[in-house]
């Protein structure tokens, strides 16, 4: 049986960042998109570990490889749910555990976050991308 | 139908001492008639709004530049730091909290789309965030209320002028933004009044001309205007969306029901991702 001391550290460190984070926190996430930086586009390989399909912003939770340890996680931001189903996609365009090649901007102050630019399943070729400003006319399919 | 003689006398009598009460007593309630067939179909004479609306950000960007906000110089100096905390890249999240961007940011800054209904006596705007936004534009000739309680898309009430609706709004809350970006813009700080001419600029592109008077923070009324465009494929079809959805987790409590908890998050609003 595998020693419960580093899952009771883990779940205690959990615990003080949740309690940490929810002391200050407001309560949404309606935010600008200023916080990430629009000149850097970062691409990395890696899965699918959750994909929350809720407003205000869509996000997909992917585990990056690292050359040692555990993978990290990243934190995409697209989106809302409708804009995002107008552009093709839907709540089962990714399941945990699909392997995906994705470009993002990467948050400013280095933390494990961006915003979303384009995926590509491995397993399938497909590609989703969600720029709502090529979706500035009348009469779109 | 008729009445016999023997009920109507004592509904004779009760007429009489309500017509003697109300002599003391304030106005009888105004009362929204019921509609008549002439009502819904004259409503088949305005102009064809129907499909969903969707916007422009690019136009939105630029209409900030080509229609610049007059803003006081104490209001200004606010923007300016506004504006520099954007671009450094430490965006004050205006609608972090998820109440309504309201009026009249919904209109100047939306990414949703939106969808315009019809009936007798009222136009309704719906839209697709803030937990479904909502405006009811009153057309059956109505004044605004003397003392409306401020909210936080006001007292609307509109008219026809040709196929342009001409909506005046009061009775909006002081703490509303006037934005510029989700990023950018301040309360309107109270006595707020817009007056919006919607109106068609041809077959499939609307056009909303804005004028905001806020008095507080402006140095004149802001005329302005914010292009929609129709789409009729049913993908555009306006879906539910409510913004504190996404400050929650799906969860199974101890007694296995579906829960929503508390999903941690930074300051800035964005989703912090579990360890």
């Amino acid at each position: 049986m595998r020693s419960t001391g580093p899952v009771i550290g883990a779940l205690a460190a959990w615990v003080l960042l949740m309690g940490s984070l929810l002391a200050s926190l407001p309560a949404g996430a309606h935010h600008s998109f200023a916080m990430f930086d629009f000149n850097n586009t970062v691409t990395v390989t890696g899965t699918v570990k959750e994909f929350r399909w809720t407003n205000p912003h869509v996000i997909l939770l992917v585990n990056v490889p690292v050359k040692s340890g555990d993978p990290q996680v990243w934190s995409m931001e697209l989106t809302s749910p409708g804009n995002l189903t107008r552009l093709g996609w839907s709540r089962r365009s990714f399941k945990p555990g699909d392997r995906i090649q994705l470009e993002f901007n990467p948050l400013r102050d280095g933390k494990h976050g961006g915003a979303f630019r384009k995926a590509t399943l491995l397993d399938t070729g497909q590609v989703l991308t969600s720029n709502l400003r090529e979706a500035e006319k009348p009469g779109l399919k | 139908m008729r009445l016999h003689a023997s009920a109507s006398l004592p509904l004779a009598l009760m007429a009489f001492a309500l017509a003697s009460h109300s002599i003391a007593a304030p106005a009888p309630a105004e009362l929204n008639s019921p509609p008549q067939a002439r009502d819904w179909a004259d409503l088949a004479r305005l102009p064809d709004w129907s499909g969903v609306w969707t916007f422009s950000i690019t136009d939105q960007e630029r209409r900030i530049k080509s229609d610049p906000v007059p803003w006081k110089p104490a209001a200004a100096a606010q923007i300016k730091r506004l504006d520099a905390a954007e671009e450094a890249g430490n965006p004050k999240g205006l609608f972090v909290n998820c109440l309504p961007e309201a009026m009249p940011s919904w209109m100047l800054i939306t990414h949703n789309a939106l969808e315009f209904l019809f009936t007798p006596g009222r136009v309704t705007i719906l839209g697709e965030s803030d937990g479904n936004r909502l405006r009811r534009i009153y057309t059956d000739g109505r004044g605004h209320p003397p003392d409306p309680d401020p909210t936080f898309h006001g007292h609307s009430i509109g008219h026809w002028e040709g196929d342009t609706l001409v909506v005046d709004t009061v009775g909006i809350l002081p703490q509303t933004y006037i934005a510029v970006s989700e990023a950018v813009g301040l309360p309107n700080n109270g006595d707020m009044h817009i007056v919006e001419r919607i109106h068609l600029v041809s077959k499939d592109v609307l056009h909303d001309d804005l004028e905001i008077t806020a008095p507080h923070v402006l140095t004149r009324p802001w005329k302005t205007t914010r292009i929609f465009f129709r789409q009729r494929a049913r993908k555009y079809d306006i879906v539910e969306g409510v913004c504190l959805q996404g400050s929650f987790s799906e969860s199974t409590d101890a007694d296995g029901n579906a829960v929503f908890v508390p999903a941690p998050q930074t300051e800035a609003g964005n989703f912090v991702p579990p360890k």
